[in-house]
């Protein structure tokens, strides 16, 4: 049997435990109070980086589809096999959906994933970077 | 230690990773998720009957980019447990792949179950 004592986190105040109670990892991905999985969005003039956090599932487990004007991230995490003392870690089906305003090169968009971390590259096409006007002063 | 270093470290919060408890046939399996912790930046350490396990997770850093929409930050993983006798301290095993750390902890000898022979009278 293994015991779980976590001492840095044994003194909690009661807005901690309030805190803990809303945000707890156990609850079924379905009902958590947030999307699963986290991500960052992030860009820059030539390009938009998604990041997004799935540990535990290889790159060819999920599923990145592109539609006219958003990326999809989908995936299903399973349970380990054997008798559960403790679970924290989510399971089940998931979905995540980024809505992309800005044109982009669909053919140019890479994804790839180091130590749990997804990074999906999402390169703006011609049309979309500000083009520099010269003017005349006469 | 630059000074730099220090404070940078200051600002990681100390997270607790979402851990996963389960006995299977051959002993218990701790499975824990550290997204973006590398092989390098994990440290396990056992002390008599504490396993300790704590990393750092290494999100890029933005280069020049704007960040939009943020819901994960870099962070210090740490969780500790207290083994019982029934695990076999000398035989645990530690992998780390996708970002989950799995802890196979075997049971001892004594542990396993026996089977009695039962006489009939």
């Amino acid at each position: 049997m293994v015991i779980d004592f976590s001492p840095f986190f044994g003194a909690q105040s009661p807005l901690e435990r309030v805190f803990e109670a809303i945000w707890s990892p156990t609850l079924p991905i379905s009902q958590r109070p947030y999307a699963y999985p986290p991500l960052n969005i992030s860009e820059d003039q030539d390009r938009i980086l998604v990041h997004c956090e799935i540990p535990g599932m290889d790159i060819s487990e999920i599923d990145l589809s592109l539609t006219d004007s958003s990326l999809v991230i989908k995936g299903e995490r399973q349970p380990a096999k054997g008798k559960y003392y403790r679970q924290e870690r989510p399971t089940g089906a998931f979905q995540r959906v980024v809505n992309i305003q800005s044109p982009i090169d669909r053919d140019k968009v890479s994804a790839k994933m180091k130590d749990g971390l997804l990074e999906i590259v999402i390169p703006k096409s011609d049309g979309a970077k500000p083009k520099k006007i010269s003017i005349d002063i006469a | 230690m630059s000074d730099i270093r220090k404070t940078e470290e200051k600002g990681f919060p100390r997270v607790k990773p979402a851990t996963d408890i389960v006995e299977a046939e051959d002993g218990f399996y701790i499975y824990m998720d550290m997204p973006g912790v590398s092989k390098e930046a994990l440290v396990i350490d056992l002390n008599e009957d504490e396993i300790k396990v704590s990393g750092r997770s290494a999100y890029p850093a933005p280069d020049g980019e704007k960040l939009i929409h943020v819901e994960f930050g870099n962070g210090e993983y740490y969780r500790g447990f207290t083994l019982s006798h029934i695990v076999d301290k000398s035989r645990i095993k530690a992998t780390l792949k996708n970002g989950v750390l799995e802890l196979h902890l075997p049971k001892a000898e004594k542990a396993q179950p026996r089977k009695i022979d039962i006489q009939m009278g």
